[in-house]
């Protein structure tokens, strides 16, 4: 970290930002009280996992692009599959298959968001730090955050074979489909996790928001059965509606120089957020009644636009996450055989599903012996870069009256809004203010 | 009885230098005869309270990145004292070692005894095999956690006889000011 301040104006910079998946930096520059520049660098080397897919079998792509990620390698693992049983013609979108990988989905959901809730972005609002701080003065929510995360962990070890990479996702299913007696064992602890979760939707309501309103274009996944997770065509609060196929068509990938990730934004008018918040706007209506009604316990209405409020919305998508798997669990029937099979042919394959922080995007070119051709990854964080961006620079104008350090936290937290996964977003985080 | 002292190996397979720790804990996996459980992690901090739940001592071996020369061994007490934060984080975790191991001091579910082996790498950029200066200071780094954790193992029984019950040999929750 190093500030620097001129008669004339102040850099804030932050060389390494706390509490965010990977590493990046904060840069932001003020000419008194005019914000001249906010930049978020996301600096971990490029990982050139789209060029090292090239080659590869199409039966490989889930199992290497789940290690771009330690918080969501199911969600890489589903658009994967999605995405090359497309190219191949197949569809599941029914069945114990289906079902196992929404189950699946669940627990990362849960894993990803109890992390992010109770010990990322909750010491921001009670003013702690870190976490550990928090912890030593509210040691019962650290326990509740762990204890839901266990629960998310229990679906990724039975479901999945193991917590972290889990490796019994394939193309066209599972290696192993559990039986019912061994889903039966999680219910215990998703019924405690759902507890936990609507307490802490309630808790959530009970924290000092910043009054920022901010209003990007909304990108979520829409899917006729629910609210989306594994599947469902595109959509917009600006009437944006396309299929997975269509997603090239519509935005566009630049590189910037401050960052190693590139900057997505929509062709036809600029930049968008993806995560939970718009999913909640554009869909909070398919949520099962139970999470509704923690959303509405929590003060939510249908529609939210403060930024800062995404920890209420996490909160909310935890009983929908508990809720659904425990629904999927009662009803579920071991498939007759755990995986389809999926035949390799020439196409190119397209695949969106909805990563506990946003849209995440795939799409393979393979050829008739199934071997990839060409692959395409756009994950959330890289979606989402602008509009934070964009964001931090309201947060600053509105608070250029605070010292450099309180001016840090505040973007700090503006930041974690959006969970940033900048692991995943490389093709790496430290904050700079400057005040010149 | 599940063992008293448990050997934690953390590190990511995929990051060069990042998986010493692991391999570590696979030569003396193969090895055996330490009387300890063996671990292997990627470090999620979460994961680590859990795989030290109900242990006596731990013993964690992680590659670290503090500017020493590769290869360096680093050896660590952290069972009162937080370890140094100018070790660096290799973990793109949000939650690592040293913030698990605080974390869980605050919440009374730190064993008693805490070691930390850091061995110093060079590379921790995506892809696979250690570096030469890594590589070669395994043998005497497994040599070293082999010999601590055989001796951990003896003071848990030697604590667990003096004392007259197994619950008195977990770290007490310090008081609350």
């Amino acid at each position: 970290m190093s500030d620097t301040q001129s008669s004339a104006g102040r850099t804030i910079r932050t060389d390494l930002l706390a509490r965010v998946e990977g590493e990046g930096a904060m840069y932001i520059e003020l000419d008194g009280t005019e914000v001249r520049d906010v930049k978020l660098r996301i600096y971990e080397p490029p990982r050139f996992f789209e060029a090292m897919l090239r080659g590869r079998a199409y039966t490989e792509a889930a199992d290497i692009t789940s290690r771009i990620c330690g918080i969501c390698p199911i969600a890489y693992q589903m658009s994967a599959v999605r995405a090359i049983e497309d190219a191949c013609g197949v569809t599941i979108d029914s069945g114990p298959i289906r079902d196992l990988r929404r189950l699946i989905y669940w627990g990362e959901w849960i894993e990803s968001h109890s992390l992010h809730v109770y010990l990322l972005h909750a010491p921001d609002f009670l003013g702690y730090p870190g976490f550990v701080e928090m912890a030593r003065d509210h040691p019962q929510l650290a326990e509740q955050g762990l204890q839901i995360k266990k629960a998310g962990n229990a679906i990724m070890t039975l479901v999945g074979g193991r917590e972290i990479h889990p490796v019994n996702l394939r193309v066209g299913g599972f290696y192993r489909a559990p039986s019912r007696l061994e889903l039966g064992t999680l219910v215990d602890p998703l019924e405690r996790a759902r507890e936990i979760a609507l307490a802490t939707a309630s808790w959530t309501a009970t924290l000092d928001f910043p009054d920022i309103s901010h209003d990007p274009e909304l990108v979520a996944l829409s899917d006729p059965d629910g609210y989306a997770v594994d599947r469902g065509c595109i959509v917009s609060d600006r009437g944006l509606k396309i299929s997975p196929a269509e997603f090239d068509a519509h935005v566009l990938e630049e590189h910037v120089e401050h960052s190693n990730a590139l900057h997505a934004r929509i062709r036809e008018r600029g930049s968008y957020l993806t995560g939970p918040l718009a999913r909640y706007n554009l869909a909070s209506e398919q949520m099962r009644p139970l999470a509704r009604e923690a959303a509405a316990g929590a003060g939510l209405g249908p529609t939210c636009r403060n930024p800062f409020q995404s920890i209420v919305v996490r909160a909310v998508e935890l009983v929908q996450a508990c809720d659904d798997a425990l629904a999927i669990i009662s009803s579920y029937e071991p498939p007759e055989r755990p995986a389809l099979e999926v035949a390799p042919r020439r196409a190119v394959g397209h695949g969106a599903t909805e990563a506990p922080r946003g849209l995440l995007y795939h799409r393979y070119e393979i050829n008739e012996q199934g071997t990839i051709l060409d692959a395409r990854i756009v994950p959330p964080t890289s979606q989402n870069q602008l509009v934070i961006e964009e964001q931090l620079r309201a947060v600053v104008q509105r608070n250029v009256d605070l010292s450099d350090e309180q001016l840090r936290q505040r973007c700090e937290q503006a930041i974690r809004n959006h969970d940033p996964c900048i692991s995943c977003a490389t093709h790496f985080l430290d904050l700079t203010v400057e005040r010149i | 009885m599940s063992p008293a002292v448990v050997l934690i190996g953390v590190g990511n397979e995929l990051r060069h230098d990042d998986a010493a720790g692991l391999e570590v804990v696979r030569r003396l996996r193969s090895s055996g005869g330490l009387g300890a459980r063996l671990e292997a992690t990627s470090g999620d901090g979460v994961e680590l309270l859990d795989l030290w739940q109900e242990a006596w001592a731990v013993v964690l071996v992680d590659a670290v990145r503090s500017g020493a020369r590769a290869g360096t061994i680093h050896r660590f007490d952290a069972s009162v004292t937080p370890l140094s934060a100018s070790l660096g984080r290799t973990s793109s975790h949000a939650l690592g070692v040293a913030d698990a191991i605080e974390l869980a001091r605050e919440l009374g579910r730190l064993p008693r005894r805490v070691i930390v082996y850091g061995i110093e790498g060079a590379r921790f950029q995506a892809g696979s095999g250690l570096t030469k200066r890594v590589a070669s200071a395994l043998e005497p780094l497994a040599r070293m956690v082999r010999a601590e954790v055989l001796l951990l193992a003896a003071e848990s029984v030697a604590e667990d006889s003096a004392a007259p019950s197994s619950a008195s040999s977990k770290a007490p929750r310090p008081p609350r000011p």
